[in-house]
C-alpha cells in the first residue's frame, strides 16, 4: 500500500458544477416559486388589504366595522351552527355506511359506495338544485303531497351540506375500519364478548381518531362551501355568502378581505386538529394486521344493510333528479321528454363549459408536472429542507377557496405590473385551482413516490444514468399510475369547483359552475339542471377514462417481488 | 483494476459510521465486507459506489482519486439485496440498460444481452417482466445487468440475503464461478459468515466502523485476532489462561498480544473426546443431523465439542479432553 500522510485533508463533497445538481435545484425551486407567487404572496396581500382603510392608511377600522356589524355575527353564528350540525349528521350517517360497508355482509357494496361518492362528481350547487326539485315550492314531493315545505334555509342547507360531505366521511372512517386487526376481535370472541360489546370496547376506541379527523374535514368543507349556501341557503346567510355579498354585491373589497381573514381562523384550527388526529390514527394501525372476515349475522346485517341503502339513495336521487329535470318538458307539471332546456339563455351559452374544460386540463397538467418535480426533488434533498417543504405544502388545504380567490383579485388586478397580464386569463383560474387542491395532490404524489425503492435509482446511477435519464427511464414509469390519478383528481375538482374562482370570472371569461349559479339565480332552474348535467357528463367521462388508463398502466404496479 | 481506500471516515449525525478505514482490493480479487448490522460495511460500499462522500480520507482507482467522480461516471456495477430490477422494463431491457445509456449500437446490445442470458442460463426469460420472475432469477438478472458493461469493479450489497437457504447456496456457487470467469474485482457486503467463507478471496471483518481483521477465510476462521472476530466467524470455546493450564497443560503459552488479557480460541471440532478418561462429564448432547454437539463440564468450565454424525456419548458419561495438534489460537479478549 502506498504510504500516505496520517491525516489526509478532507475532500470537497462534490465537484463545483454538475448538470444533475442544477436539474435538482430547478425541480425544487420552480414549485417553490409557484407556491410563493400564487399562494404566499396573495395571502400576504389579502392580510394587508384587511388592515387598509378606505383612504389608504393602515388601521383596524375594517375589523371594527365588520366586528360591529350584526350581519357578520349572524353569519358567523350560522356558519358555526351549520358546520357543527353537518358534522354531527355526516358522522352519524358516515359511520353507519362505513361500518355496513366494511364490517357487515350486505348486497351491492360497490353500488352503495358509488352512490355515496356521486356528489364528488358534481358542483356543490347540484345537491341544492336536486333538493329544490324534490322539496321546493315546485318540488315533486311537495306537489304530490300537496304540502308546503320551506326547503330554503337551515334544513335544506343542512341536507345539501351533509350529502356533499358524506363521501369524505365514509372514506376516512372506512379506511380505519378496514385496517383493524381481526385477531383482536377473535380474541375478544373467545373471551366471551358479544358483538355489541366489541363495537363499543374495541371498534369505537380504535377508530376514534379517524372519527375526529373526519369530523374536522366535514367542518372545513362545510364552513368553506359556497355553492350550496348560494342555491338553497335562502336568507340563512353564512360567512361564505357574506364574503360574496361584500365583494360581488357591495364592492367592499377590503371588508371582504376582513371576513376572509376571519374565516381562516376556524379553518386553520380545524385543519391543524385534523392533521393531529389523522397522524394519531395512522400511528395506531399495525402493519401485520390480519384482515377481518365478516360472518353473516342477520340481526346486525339486515338493519345495517337497509340503513346504508337508504342513506346512499339520498345523494343518488338528488343528483339523478337534476338529470331527469333537465330532460323534462315542464317540471313538475308536464313530464314528457324534451331537450329545450339545453338551449341555455345564459351569457356565453356553452362557452364557459369549454373554458372550464381548458382550465381543468391546464390545472391537471401543470399541477401534475409541478408535483412530480417537487416529489422527486424532495427525495433527494436534506431531511430539514424536505420537512420544511412538506409543511409548506400542507398549508394550502387550510385556506378556503373563497379566500384564495379573493386574494387573487388583490394580488393580480394591478394595472401596470407584469402580474396584470395574468389577470382575467384562463391560466390564472387554472393556477388558482392548482393551489386550491395543492395539498391533496402533493400528499398523493408524495405517498406514491414513497413506494419507490431507492435501490432502483441508485442502481441506475451506478450504471451511468444521469438524473434526467433516471427520471425518464426509471422514476417516471414507476410513478405513472400515481401521476395519472393526480391528473384526473385535479381535472375533476377543477371542473366542478365554484368557491375558488367565483371572484375571478369576468364578462368574457366564465366557468360552468358560475353559469349554473347564474341560471339558478335567474329562476331558470331547469336550464341550470341541463348545464349541470353537461358538466357532470364530462366529469363522469373523465373518471371512466381514469379508470381505463389505470387499468392500462396497471401491470407495473404489482411490484418486483 | 486496483482499488485503494485510505483513511476513510464518515459520520452520520454525530455517530461515527466509519473510523479511519483503509483497505485494498486487488485485480480479480473477491473481497467480502463482513460484520453485524451497524458495523459500517454498507456505508463503506456506498462510499465506494459514490452514492455517498466520505468526510475524510480518499479512494483511488488505479491511482486516480475518485473524489470528484460521480457515481454515474465511475463505471461500477452494483447488485442490491432485492427490488432493484426496473419494473417497467423486460429482463432483456434491464440487462441492456447500461449499454443503452452508453450509446452502444442496438445489434451489439442484443448480442451482448443474449450472451449474458446464456451465461446466467435464463435465455427463455428475455421478454418477461421482473414481477414474473422468482427471487433467485431476479438476482441472476441483476447480476447479469451489473456485469453487462464490463465494469471496473463489481459491488454486491447482500445480494443473497432475501433468498431461501437452498437458492442462496446454489447462487453462491454461480456467482463465484462467474466472478472468476469474468475476472472483475468484487466487493460484497454480507452479515453471513458462511457466505463470506465460501465466496471470498479475502474477508474484511468490521466492528463499529473499524476493520477488526482482514485476511483469507482460513486466517479469519483458524487464527482470529480478537474475541469479536472469533465469535463472528463461528462457534468457539473461549477460555482464559488459567483454565487452559488446567484442562490442556500442553497447549502453548499465551502469545504476547499487545499486553492485554488473552483468551484461547478453540473451535468445537478441534476438541477430541476420548472415552475411558475422567477429565469431564457430558451435560447435554444435541443431534444436528450431519454432526453432534456435546456439552462437557470440565471442573466447572463448560466446553463445547463437535463430532461428525451421531456421537457415542450420552448425558452423564465421562470423557477425556484433547486438543488437536496445531489447533486453537490465542485472541485478544477486548
Amino acid at each position: 500500500m502506498a504510504v500516505t500522510a496520517p491525516f489526509p485533508p478532507p475532500v470537497a463533497a462534490r465537484a463545483p458544477f454538475d448538470a444533475d445538481r442544477l436539474l435538482l435545484a430547478v425541480s425544487l425551486l420552480l414549485p417553490l416559486a409557484v407556491l410563493c407567487l400564487f399562494f404566499a404572496y396573495p395571502l400576504v396581500v389579502v392580510a394587508l388589504k384587511s388592515v387598509t382603510e378606505a383612504d389608504g392608511s393602515i388601521g383596524t377600522g375594517n375589523y371594527a366595522r365588520i366586528l360591529g356589524s350584526p350581519s357578520f355575527w349572524r353569519a358567523t353564528r350560522n356558519s358555526i351552527e351549520m358546520s357543527l350540525a353537518t358534522m354531527a349528521l355526516s358522522l352519524t350517517l358516515g359511520l353507519t355506511v362505513a361500518y355496513a360497508l366494511h364490517r357487515c355482509r350486505l348486497r351491492g357494496r360497490g353500488v352503495i359506495q358509488a352512490m355515496v361518492a356521486l356528489p364528488l362528481l358534481a358542483p356543490s350547487l347540484v345537491q341544492g338544485l336536486g333538493l329544490i326539485f324534490l322539496l321546493g315550492r315546485n318540488g315533486l314531493i311537495s306537489k304530490m303531497l300537496g304540502i308546503e315545505v320551506n326547503i330554503y334555509g337551515f334544513w335544506g342547507l343542512l341536507i345539501a351540506n351533509t350529502l356533499y360531505a358524506l363521501p369524505q366521511a365514509v372514506l376516512i372512517i372506512g379506511a380505519s375500519l378496514r385496517n383493524t386487526d381481526a385477531r383482536i376481535h377473535e380474541a375478544a370472541t373467545v373471551m366471551g364478548s358479544s358483538g355489541w360489546r366489541q363495537f363499543v370496547d374495541i371498534t369505537l376506541p380504535s377508530i376514534k381518531f379517524s372519527l375526529l379527523s373526519a369530523g374536522f374535514v366535514v367542518f372545513t368543507v362545510t364552513i368553506t362551501d359556497f355553492g350550496n349556501a348560494a342555491t338553497i341557503g335562502g336568507n340563512y346567510t353564512v360567512l361564505a355568502t357574506e364574503i360574496y355579498n361584500q365583494v360581488a354585491g357591495q364592492m367592499n373589497f377590503n371588508l371582504g378581505a376582513v371576513v376572509g381573514i376571519l374565516l381562516l381562523l376556524p379553518t386553520v384550527l380545524a385543519f391543524y386538529l385534523e392533521r393531529v388526529a389523522s397522524n394519531r390514527q395512522a400511528a395506531a394501525v399495525s402493519s401485520a394486521a390480519t384482515p377481518m372476515v365478516v360472518q353473516w349475522t342477520p340481526a346486525r346485517d339486515i338493519p345495517m344493510g337497509l340503513a346504508s341503502w337508504l342513506i346512499a339513495l339520498l345523494p343518488a336521487i338528488t343528483i339523478f333528479i337534476v338529470v331527469i329535470v333537465s330532460f323534462t318538458q315542464l317540471w313538475p307539471y308536464r313530464f314528457n321528454f324534451s331537450l329545450r332546456h339545453y338551449s341555455v339563455s345564459v351569457a356565453g351559452g356553452y362557452d364557459p363549459l369549454w373554458t372550464t374544460v381548458q382550465i381543468s386540463l391546464f390545472a391537471g397538467l401543470v399541477g401534475v408536472l409541478l408535483q412530480f418535480m417537487l416529489g422527486v426533488a424532495l427525495q433527494r434533498v436534506s431531511r430539514r429542507v424536505a420537512k420544511l417543504m412538506y409543511f409548506a405544502c400542507l398549508l394550502p388545504a387550510a385556506v378556503p377557496g373563497m379566500v384564495l380567490g379573493l386574494s387573487y383579485i388583490f394580488a393580480f388586478n394591478l394595472p401596470g405590473t407584469p402580474l396584470y397580464y395574468l389577470y382575467g386569463s384562463a391560466a390564472l383560474l387554472g393556477m388558482c385551482n392548482v393551489m386550491h387542491y395543492w395539498t391533496q395532490a402533493f400528499v398523493a404524489t408524495a405517498s406514491g413516490l414513497r413506494q419507490f425503492p431507492a435501490a432502483l435509482d441508485e442502481t441506475a446511477a451506478c450504471m451511468g444514468a444521469g438524473f434526467l435519464r433516471r427520471v425518464v427511464d426509471v422514476i417516471g414509469p414507476f410513478a405513472l399510475p400515481t401521476m395519472v390519478a393526480v391528473f384526473f383528481y385535479l381535472f375533476m375538482r377543477s371542473m366542478v369547483t365554484l368557491s375558488g374562482i367565483v371572484f375571478l370570472i369576468t364578462s368574457s371569461l366564465s366557468v360552468a359552475s358560475v353559469s349554473i349559479m347564474r341560471l339558478d339565480e335567474a329562476g331558470s332552474t331547469s336550464q341550470a339542471a341541463a348545464y349541470a348535467t353537461c358538466t357532470m357528463g364530462i366529469v363522469v367521462a373523465a373518471s371512466a377514462l381514469m379508470w381505463l388508463s389505470l387499468k392500462l398502466f396497471g401491470p407495473g404496479r404489482k411490484g418486483t417481488s | 483494476m486496483h482499488l485503494q481506500i485510505e483513511h476513510v471516515s464518515k459520520t452520520f449525525e454525530s455517530v461515527l459510521a466509519l473510523d479511519d478505514v483503509s483497505l485494498e482490493v486487488g485485480e480479480r480479487e473477491f473481497v467480502c465486507l463482513l460484520g453485524p448490522s451497524g458495523c459500517g460495511k454498507t456505508t463503506l460500499l456506498r462510499l465506494i459506489a459514490g452514492l455517498m462522500q466520505p468526510d475524510s480520507g480518499r479512494l483511488l482507482l488505479q491511482g486516480q482519486d475518485l473524489a470528484h467522480v460521480a457515481a454515474r461516471a465511475r463505471d461500477f456495477g452494483i447488485v442490491f439485496q432485492a427490488y432493484s430490477l426496473f419494473p417497467a422494463m423486460t429482463v432483456a431491457e434491464n440487462i441492456g440498460y447500461g449499454l443503452k445509456i452508453r450509446g452502444t449500437a442496438k445489434a451489439e446490445i442484443s448480442r451482448r444481452v443474449a450472451e449474458l442470458l446464456e451465461l446466467i442460463r435464463l435465455p427463455q426469460l428475455a421478454d418477461r417482466h421482473p414481477w414474473q420472475l422468482s427471487g433467485g432469477q431476479q438476482q441472476r438478472v441483476a447480476f447479469a445487468r451489473a456485469v453487462a458493461v464490463k465494469p471496473k469493479l463489481l459491488l454486491l450489497d447482500e445480494p443473497l440475503s432475501a433468498l431461501d437457504a437452498k437458492v442462496r447456496a446454489e447462487l453462491r456457487l454461480e456467482i463465484r464461478a462467474l466472478q472468476r470467469a469474468l475476472g472483475i474485482p468484487t466487493v460484497m457486503v454480507t452479515h453471513d459468515q458462511e457466505e463470506a467463507l465460501t465466496l471470498s478471496d479475502r474477508i474484511v471483518c468490521m466492528q463499529q466502523g473499524r476493520v477488526a481483521q482482514s485476511g483469507t477465510p482460513e486466517d479469519l476462521y483458524n487464527r482470529p485476532a480478537t474475541r469479536f472476530v472469533a465469535d463472528f466467524m463461528g462457534v468457539s470455546n473461549l477460555l482464559d489462561a488459567d483454565v487452559m493450564r488446567r484442562i490442556a497443560p500442553r497447549f502453548r503459552a499465551a502469545d504476547a498480544l499487545g499486553g492485554g488479557p488473552a483468551l484461547a480460541c478453540i473451535r468445537p471440532e478441534h476438541i477430541v473426546l476420548v472415552p475411558g478418561k475422567h477429565d469431564g462429564q457430558v451435560r447435554a448432547v444435541q443431534f444436528l443431523g450431519n454432526l453432534s454437539r456435546i456439552h462437557l463440564d470440565v471442573g466447572g468450565t463448560l466446553l463445547l465439542a463437535e463430532q461428525s454424525g451421531q456421537t457415542a456419548f450420552a448425558v452423564g458419561d465421562w470423557a477425556g479432553v484433547e486438543i488437536g495438534d496445531g489447533a486453537g489460537t490465542w485472541v485478544r479478549a477486548d
